[in-house]
């Protein structure tokens, strides 16, 4: 069984059609990258997929659970239990330091754990930078916060918003490199993005076009990746 | 548990740091709630201690009691049953008491009628009677009222002698005259009748009359209102039976009407002033929480239920009220007294009661404030609060 | 492109530019209430201190010399000197005659009632007068004696017919008669004499409790004293005298022209009396200490109060509506950012800024200014049952109150934004 199943999912704003039949899977352990233009509806995915959004009518199950019927109330839990979010703005507390930041995540999901919270800093390489205020850290350094905090709970799927579309080329490897980490240790990724290089470094790129699916390729190269989004 | 921290821990560290780190923010909220808690507290203090500093200034009218022999043709009182009398008057109510002895003296052979008194007392129970000149001070020395000083064509540091005539008992024969020089001190003028006669101290008139002194009349100027007197009055004719009091009905009457109205005004005026105000402190709370938006939704995103994000943000708007409260109160207390102070020259009693409903006054006006924006920000999508603008 | 992008603000952000408008305009009526109210607080609350009776007492000229010197009768003394009624009008003449609210004319005499001689006072219960000013004013002593309890009966009402024949007794004469409401007593003057119904008993605690009050026309018939009077009691709004005009008004004729033009356009209890001694022949008019002195006392007190509560009012609308001008400048960070990076100078940013909050600061203060206006009547009524006369001052007062304390707000958090860096704004605070 998939641990995420989109089928046969339409959204609607108005005349609009931003999901348009759209099905997707995605497997337990599996590094998706969902690609397309601006307006492609692939934000629109993301939220639903991030629990933040319910489909107008189709089906999404996650673990085998149907959300796309849950309240909103229901979604919150679902999403502070399974899903770790990185967004392209960070959206760190700015009086939060960054462990406390990643503490946060803790506080809404179970319990606040500092040792913790300084291991999951220690992996993104800033145990050093703890005690440093959003305001003081680099972009780079707080989209490593972000990427702590989503995986402090351990969720069964890290969902990231064009997670370098504000980062350099450096932060950018470096995020990259931890993406790779985490697959390798056995984490879902699932990567939003318009950005071919970091399309690549995904096991599956999923393309969306006008709110349908119009590529679904295994094993993307780097020049066939790139041409699809043209 | 290594490390591990309780929620209320991880609770009160987000509330503290957000107060805390964002200094200006905070410093705007909690400015507002200071401002508040102070008119709350300043106003409140004032009002409740209108009817005492107003009633002070009342008793510039004067004696609102007088004493009178209980039966004229037994004589005077004595100085021992007025302040028999006077002891039932508790001693923060008694402005003064002045016993006056009236004696008909002649200057020249022409007749006059002098007033032997308690000079000191008297400034405290007529404030109103101004002077020309000096108060006597020393023996020897009288006040003259205006009316009597032109009949007699007196002046400031005349001399004058006055004539004591010692009658037989059917009182008609003159068997002995005591003159005795006085020196004119002052001149009295209260556009009343007091004009008409010539004040000396009590020492004098004894001196003069050769007789230990009784009284025919006493003024007592009580800081208390219309029941009060009534009742001390009620308290003094039935344990004191050689005097009778009298409340002096036109000033009680008109007293109590003018403080009810002076003290509705402090009210009115408080009550809008406070109204108004919570509202402003109100809305500045508002305008700080609804400037948290972005991060209320990204508190959803990661997964905080609307009541935690209600709780987070009215735990902080209470933190600020409690804050705020406690230094209004105190900064209140500090304007009542500055008022007090600068207004009746006196100071103002510490109501410890005001303090806890301050406070209280503050949570609730912070409370409401934080409730409404907060719950307007949770009702948002995360997902378009995140988005941007 | 700056009018549009006003327009644009004040338009389209209307939830917040509301409530920017309606912080200004709470702010701006707690202004404008407050100094209504504080501006006519002493006028009102002399008005209730009128309650007291007469500050001003006038005599004839002779009779402050030697009235009371042998302590004869009036009837007896030939000598005795009168004022003249025919110019009782003139008191409304005065140059302070607005502030004159009610007199009496007194005439005094001993006559003999039911046999028993007692002390007899002829004077105005509520006279209708109307004024050639076209005011009209019921004068005399029911209202000027508001103190006197009336334990029977009631009070003479000379519109009423028949009560020109009727009299009232204190309750210390009535109980040594025996007679009381409805009873006819008899009365004996030293020109004439007849029998009178009592309309009411009074008790007013103090030595009218021993007299008789009948209207002034039976009174002067009685004792032939027509259209003659011992005394008139006014009552005046008053400022409270001070210690120069009091050395005035020993001496006027001491002043110069421009002290004297102060003091007697000032409307002291010493200029007043000033002035009625110069309508009413052969005068003195003289303040009543004890009720001048502390009314003056009162009122000083009661105003420095209202400055004082009115200042801290003033204050806490200040800091309610910079608090929340700087909130919602603070608020609007990123839009500054933007703005500047796209390359707007400092100055025309503050100049956007400051407009669009000057406009809605505008329309909130001059609905604030109504709405105080409002209050300020609440007040009023409810407190004085009259309403709050609006001084001139209070306007420019409250507009510079406004647009200083706006002004004020905006710019310190327009700074505080503008010194942030714009990359950092955007990116995220």
């Amino acid at each position: 069984m998939s641990l995420l199943e989109m089928k046969n999912v339409y959204k609607t704003y108005g005349d609009l059609n931003a999901l348009d039949d759209v099905s997707i899977n995605i497997e337990a352990g599996e590094w998706v990258a969902i690609m397309g233009p601006s307006g492609s509806g692939k934000s629109t995915a993301m939220n639903i997929i991030g629990c933040m959004d319910k489909p107008t009518s189709g089906q999404v199950l996650l673990d085998g659970q149907d959300i796309s019927k849950l309240s909103r109330r229901e979604l919150t839990e679902i999403r502070r239990d399974k899903i770790g979010l990185i967004f392209q703005q960070f959206h760190l507390i700015s009086y939060l330091t960054a462990v406390e930041n990643v503490m946060v995540a803790q506080y809404y999901h179970s319990l606040p754990d500092e040792a913790e919270a300084m291991e999951a800093l220690e992996r993104v390489g800033l145990a050093d930078r703890a005690k440093h205020l959003p305001s003081q850290l680099s972009g780079g350094e707080q989209q490593r916060v972000c990427v702590a905090r989503a995986l402090i709970n351990h969720p069964e799927i890290i969902l990231a918003d064009e997670p370098t579309g504000n980062l350099d080329e450096k932060n950018e490897r470096i995020v990259l490199d931890l993406f790779r980490q985490l697959h390798a240790e056995g984490t879902t990724l699932v990567v939003v993005t318009h950005d071919a290089e970091v399309g690549a470094t995904a096991q599956r790129v999923i393309t969306l076009e006008y709110g349908k699916v119009t590529s679904e390729d295994g094993d993307i190269s780097f020049g066939k990746g790139s041409s699809a989004i043209k | 548990m290594t490390g591990k921290t309780s929620k209320q821990a991880m609770y009160l560290r987000m509330i503290t740091a957000s107060v805390a780190r964002r200094k200006s923010r905070m410093l705007i909220a909690l400015l507002a709630v200071v401002v508040g808690a102070t008119i709350l507290s300043g106003l409140v203090t004032i009002y409740y201690d209108i009817p005492r500093q107003m009633g002070m200034e009342f008793r510039n009218y004067g004696a609102n009691m007088i004493l009178v022999p209980a039966d004229s043709t037994q004589g005077g009182m004595t100085r021992e049953s007025i302040d028999e009398a006077a002891s039932h008057i508790r001693s923060d109510e008694l402005v003064g008491v002045s016993p006056y002895h009236y004696e008909n003296l002649t200057i020249n052979a022409t007749p006059m009628v002098a007033a032997g008194t308690d000079l000191e007392a008297v400034r405290a129970t007529s404030p109103y009677w101004y002077v020309e000149g000096a108060w006597p001070s020393k023996p020897g020395e009288v006040l003259v009222g205006l009316q009597e000083a032109e009949t007699f064509s007196l002046k400031v540091g005349d001399k004058v002698t006055i004539t004591y005539t010692v009658t037989g008992d059917d009182g008609r024969d003159a068997i002995e005259e005591n003159p005795v020089e006085f020196t004119v001190s002052g001149l009295l003028d209260t556009g009343g009748s007091e004009e008409k006669y010539f004040f000396i101290s009590q020492e004098d008139m004894e001196s003069l009359t050769g007789k230990e002194l009784t009284y025919n009349v006493a003024e007592l100027s009580i800081q208390a209102n219309a029941e009060r007197l009534q009742e001390i009055a009620d308290d003094i004719s039935s344990s004191v039976p050689t005097v009778s009091p009298q409340v002096v009905k036109r000033l009680t009457t008109s007293e109590s009407t003018v403080l009810t109205k002076l003290q509705a005004l402090v009210l009115l005026v408080t009550i809008v002033v406070l109204a108004l105000t919570m509202i402003c402190v109100a809305t500045t709370m508002t305008a700080v929480v609804t400037e948290r938006r972005k991060e209320i939704g990204l508190r959803k995103a990661l997964g905080a239920s609307d009541r935690s994000i209600m709780m987070e943000f009215m735990g902080e708007g209470l933190l600020q009220g409690a804050i705020g409260g406690l230094f209004g109160a105190g900064l209140g207390f500090a304007f009542a007294q500055l008022v007090s102070t600068n207004v009746f020259n006196s100071s103002i009693t510490f109501r410890p009661i005001l303090v806890p409903i301050t406070v209280l006054a503050a949570l609730l006006v912070t409370g409401l404030a934080c409730t409404i924006p907060v719950r307007n920000a949770t009702n948002v999508d995360p997902a378009l609060v995140l988005k941007g603008e | 492109m700056f009018f549009r992008m006003i327009r644009g603000m004040l338009t389209r952000q209307t939830g917040k530019m509301a409530m920017i408008a309606f912080t200004i305009a709470l702010g701006a009526s707690l202004a404008t209430a407050m100094l209504a109210v504080m501006f006519d607080v002493s006028d009102k609350v002399n008005q209730e201190l009128k309650t007291y009776g007469s500050n001003i007492t006038v005599v004839p000229k002779e009779s402050s010399v030697i009235s009371d010197l042998y302590e004869v009768d009036g009837q007896a003394d030939i000598t005795k000197a009168y004022l003249r009624e025919d110019e009782l009008g003139k008191i409304k003449t005065i140059f302070w005659t607005f502030n004159i609210v009610d007199f009496a004319p007194m005439l005094d005499a001993r006559m003999t009632v039911n046999g028993t001689e007692a002390p007899v006072v002829g004077s105005w219960f509520n006279h209708h007068l109307d004024l050639p000013t076209g005011e009209q004013l019921d004068a005399g002593i029911t209202s000027m004696r508001s103190w006197w309890e009336i334990v029977d009966g009631r009070w003479l009402d000379e519109a009423k017919s028949g009560d020109d024949q009727r009299v009232m007794l204190g309750h210390n004469l009535a109980e040594k008669l025996g007679v009381g409401a409805g009873d006819t007593i008899s009365i004996k003057g030293s020109a004439s004499s007849g029998s009178y119904e009592v309309a009411g008993v009074f008790d007013a605690g103090g030595d009218e409790d021993d007299q008789l009050f009948a209207p002034l026309d039976l009174v002067q018939e009685l004792s032939d004293t027509d259209g003659k009077l011992s005394s008139i009691e006014v009552s005046a709004l008053t400022t409270p005298d001070d210690e120069t005009s009091r050395q005035a008004a020993k001496d006027p004729s001491k002043l110069t022209i421009a002290q004297y033009e102060t003091w007697y356009c000032t409307a002291y209890a010493s200029s007043i009396c000033y002035q009625i001694q110069e309508v009413i022949t052969d005068s003195v008019a003289s303040p009543v200490r004890q009720v001048a002195d502390a009314e003056g006392a009162i009122l000083d007190k009661t105003e420095l109060l209202m400055v004082l509560i009115t200042i801290l009012a003033l204050l806490g609308s200040a800091l309610g509506i910079s608090n929340l001008v700087t909130a919602s400048v603070m608020e609007r960070g990123q839009e500054i950012g933007l703005l500047k990076a796209i390359g707007a100078t400092d100055r025309a940013i503050s100049g956007l800024v400051l407009t669009e909050i000057v406009c809605v600061a505008i329309v909130g203060g001059i609905v604030g200014f109504g709405v105080g206006l409002g209050f300020a009547q609440i007040i009023g009524q409810t407190v004085f049952g009259s309403s709050i006369a609006l001084k001139p001052m209070v306007v420019p007062l409250v507009v510079v109150l406004v647009i200083a304390v706006t002004l004020l707000g905006s710019i310190s958090a327009i700074r505080t934004a503008l010194r942030l860096d714009p990359v950092e704004v955007l990116h995220d605070r």
